[in-house]
């Protein structure tokens, strides 16, 4: 038994012969934030779709609340998805529904709400993230921050033990990185357990509890941010976050 | 030569009987045979993502067969040989429009499944992607989330399958449906007015063509999904690829 609301062990994961992740290990307290930095290639948006279960891992296991999910047939599997939310870099808003029907999808779709009582809560959250006047737009007439905000309102009114955010902001016009950053760290102030594959290093450092390094697949440094930026060990990380500043 | 084009019998023969059943009957046969060239076109382009090898044969088998005979010898195929190699169909009940709605359904699905293939294939992978992770499952993504968008996107081909169809129920004169190129030869023969008889043909068959294609813009408005899509129409939707099928 562990505290950690999500974690991986061990983790390895090929696609077509190409190994992406060579033994990942991590794991995830309530109410932490952990930010994952890297280049590209590094296996981070990988590790993240495993983590969302949305690929199945060759060895190792993905745990929440100390459950094994990882190993879980595809029928069960899908119930589970939706206790671990996942905000995507290029949104993927169901370009056919408005931001309200977003919203409502995974209550009535998954969740088996009734309309009127999913409306209520979809409307909630989508005050939560400050766009209740955009309920009735659909995708196409939002702005991409906004489209990101409702992204976030879609995956968190499953009410899941954890979020999973893959570079939510860079796909962003620069003006519009804030309002997403900012319903982010609300986040983290009300006490979500958080992945946030990003290289907003100034969001990293206020935010995240720890802020790990991956390279070739292996996750080579995790330390508090203070710690992390100021005297990384690793040579790879002091090369890395020399190129991103 | 123009001169000798009588109106009074071009509309006696507009507003005859006949003409009126026969269009009907055309129409008809169009709409039932599209319906369920969707459905089954719809399970074919499944079919045809399916990781089963068997399955993909399956379909490649259809698609060859049906896309490589011609439409023609299909209907008479299935109104004069098919009784012979199963007796069921030599009772009564195997009517001549069952005959033509079978073989013209069957024929369609195949071009149908290649359009509405690539319709789904057109939708963004991060869609079923984005209905995953919320917990949804396979068909309850594909009806909430891809279809919907696919068939913005198979609408204009879906048209141009519904006027292919109409013309093609022409066919089902040679095995003695009584549709509306029947009504016009049969008027044409017994009167010997052939400008007069086929005119009101043609002039039936641009009728449900226009009306088509008002329904189809109606249709598309339906289908686009932004507020103002619904006052005006979208730019463009992206193309889906023509399966070129005139010489059907």
């Amino acid at each position: 038994m562990t505290d950690a609301v999500l974690r991986a062990e061990g983790v390895h994961k090929s696609y077509d012969g190409l190994e992406v992740l060579r033994g990942v290990s991590l794991e995830v307290g309530r109410g932490e934030v952990k930010v994952i930095i890297g280049p590209s290639g590094s296996g981070k948006s990988t590790l993240l779709r495993c983590l969302a279960l949305l690929e199945p891992v060759d060895s190792g296991g993905v745990f929440l609340d100390d459950a094994h999910l990882s190993g879980l047939p595809e029928k069960q599997l899908a119930a589970h998805r939706s206790e671990v939310g996942m905000v995507f870099q290029r949104f993927n808003l169901f370009q056919n529904m408005t931001a309200l029907a977003n919203v409502m999808c995974g209550l009535v779709e998954v969740r088996r709400l009734k309309k009127r009582e999913a409306r209520e809560r979809a409307l909630e959250f989508l005050d939560r993230v400050g766009l209740r006047d955009k309920a009735n737009q659909y995708p196409e007439e939002l702005s991409g921050g906004q489209q990101q905000r409702v992204a976030i309102a879609r995956a968190l009114v499953m009410r899941p033990k954890a979020m999973l955010f893959d570079e939510p902001t860079s796909a962003l016009d620069v003006e519009l990185v804030r309002e997403v950053l900012d319903v982010m760290e609300g986040l983290a102030r009300d006490g979500m357990t958080m992945v946030v594959v990003s290289h907003e290093l100034r969001f990293a450092h206020s935010v995240a509890s720890s802020i790990l390094m991956m390279d070739e697949g292996r996750v080579i440094e995790e330390a508090a941010p203070d710690t992390f930026f100021s005297s990384p060990s690793h040579e790879r990380t002091r090369r890395f976050l020399a190129l991103v500043e | 030569m123009l001169a000798s084009f009588d109106t009074h019998i071009f509309w006696e023969a507009l507003s005859s009987k006949p003409y009126r059943t026969g269009a009907l009957l055309a129409l008809e046969l169009t709409l039932v045979s599209l319906a369920a060239a969707c459905v089954i076109g719809f399970f074919l382009a499944l079919g045809r993502g399916s990781r089963s090898r068997a399955v993909r044969a399956i379909v490649f088998l259809y698609n060859w067969i049906f896309r490589a005979t011609p439409t023609l010898l299909q209907l008479i195929f299935i109104w004069y040989a098919l009784p012979q190699l199963w007796p069921v169909f030599a009772g009564s009940w195997f009517k001549v429009f069952l005959a033509a709605f079978i073989a013209l359904s069957l024929n369609e699905a195949a071009y149908m499944s290649e359009i509405i293939r690539a319709g789904l294939l057109s939708v963004d992978p991060g869609q079923e992607l984005a209905g995953r992770a919320l917990g949804m499952t396979r068909p309850r993504i594909l009806l909430r989330v891809i279809i919907p968008q696919a068939v913005r996107i198979i609408i204009p081909p879906i048209g141009n399958e519904f006027i292919t169809l109409l013309k093609l129920t022409s066919l089902a004169s040679v095995i003695s449906l009584h549709e509306l190129l029947t009504a016009s030869q049969v008027r044409a023969t017994a009167t010997f007015r052939y400008q007069e008889a086929y005119s009101a043909a043609i002039v039936y068959y641009l009728a449900i063509v226009s009306v088509l294609m008002i329904l189809q813009s109606q249709l598309e408005k339906r289908f686009t999904w932004s507020s103002a899509g619904r006052r005006r129409r979208r730019v463009a939707a992206p193309a889906v690829p023509a399966v070129s099928h005139d010489a059907r």
